[in-house]
């Protein structure tokens, strides 16, 4: 037994030294990288801030090494800019080495070269990446869909609806970053959701109609209304959220029925819903509801008194019926 | 063969089975762990935090701030909550019948002013006593309660809290700007999946900071304090990782973790009446969510930074890790019947027997081997070379998995940025064995007596404090000056 020990012990050794020896060498690299890294953001900030307020910048005036740090420093920028401002990002990239280098490493063998490759693609902003990123939805790790996904929405491309909803559905791509995408496409996702809302999972159903909410208007609002019949508690809490933001004709009605839902919760997200909406119709059944009903609702139903009429609140709270929803959403409507 | 030999016999091949399974358990940890973090450190390139801020799918999130006695630093502490980097947070603070003036410095400093407040019921606690709101940061609430322990005051935090996902966080512990954004990033992806999540909790000691914020990284002059940076590096980088991805999480730091609010209420809260209610609170979460028959995960993320203060001298260290050690046991006993189940998963089969043999009973075990070695030594039973050479593997596998730590910690965050810093580090790596560990393998197994005992309480920590205290007199001082 002892040789084995003795044998294992010079083995250890030996690893601890390796990690000795790869810390000391690890923190020599990354410090000078680092440093260089800096200095090359310095150097190329300027340029970035000229080129972004519309002045001609050549790609040969730079070496190599600083147009792959302008490449980063642009993209960066680029995800807080919208029109010509953007514009003039994806002209810079046009062309140049950055995109080719991006487009390429989509074929990278490592998942994350391919997943950076992709999410840099968006910041980009050309829309001839969309093919690739469009292809980059099928590949094999989860993480390359989801930042082909994000950069399809950057990249506004109509086509991508589709292809992002039913990566949605297959679970592909991650809920949070196909309906971030799906928001950032707008308008143009507009068909997928309607068709997406009458699936047989009530979580895609959902899903569709919460994004007609923030993506859709008012000639959305039909559909909104007919989900809150809808089987399924969770799609009737989403479509009442859902109407708060796009309204229509019919919202108001169909929102005050809701407030008798058999669903706590989808009567607590219909009186927040009255409550953005502002008419003083539901006030009677949202008091009723403030007074009696579980914690929820009742919280919910005060604060949408508060926000259609702090008089009427104010009066309500000051029965000896109140409740504390009623005297709590008085007490911070005074405030 | 006597049976003081036969027993040193048993004993000794106990200890070396004990060794080979917990090596092999280390080395696999460590492995994990590189993988892990080398694929969060490449995401990192692509994780839009900006994005996710300004997402309309990213969910309000209650914090939940229990305080006792805590007018040192109470006030910097909100003030880093309420300055976090997240699109809808609201600040839940909890007195839980603090003795000082923890309450008059949360008023004066926010404006505070008493409402009636609408609380759930759902999770009984200690009765509330008044609730206020601040008129200069609308999301900023207190409760104000009577004394009922850690336990208590969380639970009535999450009564009050408005939103479906609450943060519990210690009152001495600084949150990173964007920690929130990244501890929300798998409730975002999986919103069905994800029950909780904890983030990873580094020692400030050391550290400046300046309005609850953390403006330089640095070593504490103390060593007591550096071995404990060692220590929360291999038990985040390397332990807690590795039973991630085993999806058999069960400590979720009481310092930071993020909890759907719903799930929680459904357990029943946090226990009262042991001091381990964070990890008591998971081991529930793993069993409720089992039983519940839908795939869940219980996430460890290990870029979302809290800093916490650690003990910076040996008593304090001695009732924190006699308090770890009982509210370990504690949490162990509640749910003995997952040990070994084979429906409780992974975290019945692996997590579970894992903290019962090498972290409750391991420090017994690591503290018998000395008067063993002593006792086969005088009856001439010790083999004096095998012990030797089994003490150098066991001391170079403890420096391998703290050198593999500081490595992992270099490549995924590197925050201390001195060599020097680094330098002290590695020694402390290489020199832990000589004293520190045999000191805390004593203070876990005075833990382990306290339990047998059933000593109940929390004991005293000294703190010296991250910052100096806000400069808010109480009414009464400023009224005689």
């Amino acid at each position: 037994m002892t040789p084995a020990l003795a044998l294992t012990a010079l083995v250890f050794l030996a690893v601890a030294l390796v990690l000795l020896v790869t810390l000391a060498i690890r923190r020599i690299v990354l410090a000078r990288r680092g440093r260089r890294y800096a200095e090359a953001v310095r150097r190329v900030r300027p340029l970035a801030i000229r080129l972004l307020e519309g002045e001609p910048l050549a790609r040969a005036e730079l070496p190599p090494g600083d147009q792959t740090v302008l490449a980063d420093v642009l993209g960066r920028y680029a995800r807080q800019l919208t029109g010509s401002d953007e514009a003039r990002v994806a002209d810079y990239f046009r062309g140049s080495d950055a995109l080719a280098r991006s487009l390429r490493e989509l074929g990278a063998r490592r998942a994350w070269r391919r997943a950076s490759a992709a999410y840099r693609l968006g910041d980009m902003g050309c829309e001839a990446a969309a093919p690739a990123l469009l292809a980059a939805l099928d590949d094999g790790h989860r993480m390359v869909r989801g930042a082909a996904a994000r950069s399809l929405g950057r990249l506004k491309h109509a086509d991508a609806a589709q292809p992002i909803v039913e990566a949605l559905v297959s679970g592909r791509v991650p809920n949070g970053v196909a309906g971030e995408a799906l928001v950032e496409l707008g308008p143009v996702a507009v068909p997928q959701l309607h068709a997406l809302a009458g699936h047989s999972s009530f979580r895609l159903r959902a899903t569709a109609v919460a994004l007609l909410g923030l993506v859709g208007d008012s000639a959305d609002s039909p559909l909104a209304v007919r989900c809150l019949g809808d089987p399924s508690a969770e799609v009737r809490a989403a479509a009442a959220g859902a109407l708060a933001r796009i309204g229509g004709p019919a919202a108001e009605p169909a929102l005050c029925a809701a407030l008798d839902d058999r669903i706590h919760f989808v009567r607590a997200e219909a009186a927040t819903a009255l409550g953005a909406i502002g008419s003083r119709a539901p006030l009677p059944r949202l008091l009723e509801i403030a007074r009696g009903d579980r914690f929820r609702p009742a919280r919910a139903a005060a604060q949408a008194v508060a926000r259609i009429s702090p008089v009427a609140l104010a009066a309500a709270a000051e029965a000896p019926d109140a409740g504390p929803h009623l005297h709590e959403a008085a007490d911070l409507s005074a405030l | 063969m006597s049976i003081v030999q036969a027993l040193l016999w048993v004993f000794s091949w106990l200890a070396f089975a004990y060794f080979i399974v917990y090596g092999v358990c280390q080395i696999t940890f460590t492995i994990i762990a590189w993988r892990t973090l080398n694929r969060y450190r490449h995401a990192a390139a692509f994780t839009p935090l900006d994005e996710v801020y300004a997402s309309p799918f990213t969910p309000p999130v209650s914090i939940v701030l229990p305080a006792y006695n805590e007018e040192a630093g109470v006030v910097a502490s909100v003030h880093s909550l309420l300055d976090l980097r997240y699109p809808r947070h609201e600040v839940v603070v909890v007195n839980d019948g603090s003795t000082d003036g923890t309450i008059h410095r949360l008023r004066e400093a926010f404006d505070l002013v008493p409402v009636r407040a609408a609380l759930r019921t759902r999770i009984p606690t200690a009765p509330v006593r008044g609730a206020f709101v601040s008129r200069t940061h609308p999301n900023l609430r207190l409760l104000d309660k009577e004394n009922g322990g850690k336990a208590d005051a969380l639970n009535a935090g999450i009564n009050a809290s408005a939103h479906a996902y609450v943060c519990a966080i210690d009152a001495d512990a600084v949150l990173e700007q964007d920690s929130l954004l990244r501890i929300i990033l798998p409730f975002v992806d999986d919103p069905d999946l994800v029950a909780a999540a904890g983030g990873i909790v580094r020692v400030a000691n050391g550290a400046v900071i300046e309005s609850g914020r953390l403006v330089d990284f640095r070593l504490p002059a103390g060593r007591i304090a550096r071995f404990q940076i060692l220590e929360y590096y291999r038990a985040f980088l390397i332990g807690r990782l590795g039973f991630d991805s085993a999806n058999a999480v069960l400590i979720i730091s009481g310092a930071f973790g993020l909890f759907k609010r719903e799930i929680v209420e459904a357990v029943g809260g946090y226990a009262l009446g042991t001091v381990g209610e964070d990890a008591e609170l998971v081991a529930r979460l793993q069993g409720h969510l089992r039983e519940q028959g839908e795939p869940f995960r219980i996430r460890f993320i290990p870029n979302p930074v809290c800093w916490t203060e650690a003990p910076a001298d040996v008593r304090t260290l001695s009732r924190q890790r006699r308090r770890w050690q009982r509210g370990l046991g504690e949490t162990l006993w509640r749910h003995r019947r997952q040990i070994c189940n084979p429906r409780a998963g992974a975290f019945g089969l692996f997590t579970l027997p894992y903290f019962l043999v090498f972290e409750l009973l391991g420090a017994v075990i690591e503290a018998l081997g000395i008067p063993v070695v002593l006792i086969a030594w005088a009856i001439g039973a010790l083999s004096v070379s095998f012990f030797l050479w089994f003490l150098a593997v066991s001391v170079l596998l403890a420096v391998i998995v703290s050198l593999s730590a500081l490595l992992l910690e270099e490549y995924a965050d590197r925050r201390y940025e001195r060599g020097r810093d680094m330098a002290r580090l590695v020694v402390c790596a290489l020199t832990e064995n000589l004293g520190y560990t045999q000191l805390t393998a004593y203070f876990r197994c005075c833990g382990f007596v306290d339990l047998l005992r059933g000593r109940h309480d929390w004991g005293v920590m000294t703190r010296q404090g991250l910052e100096p205290p806000a400069e808010v007199p109480l009414p009464q001082r400023r009224a005689r000056a």
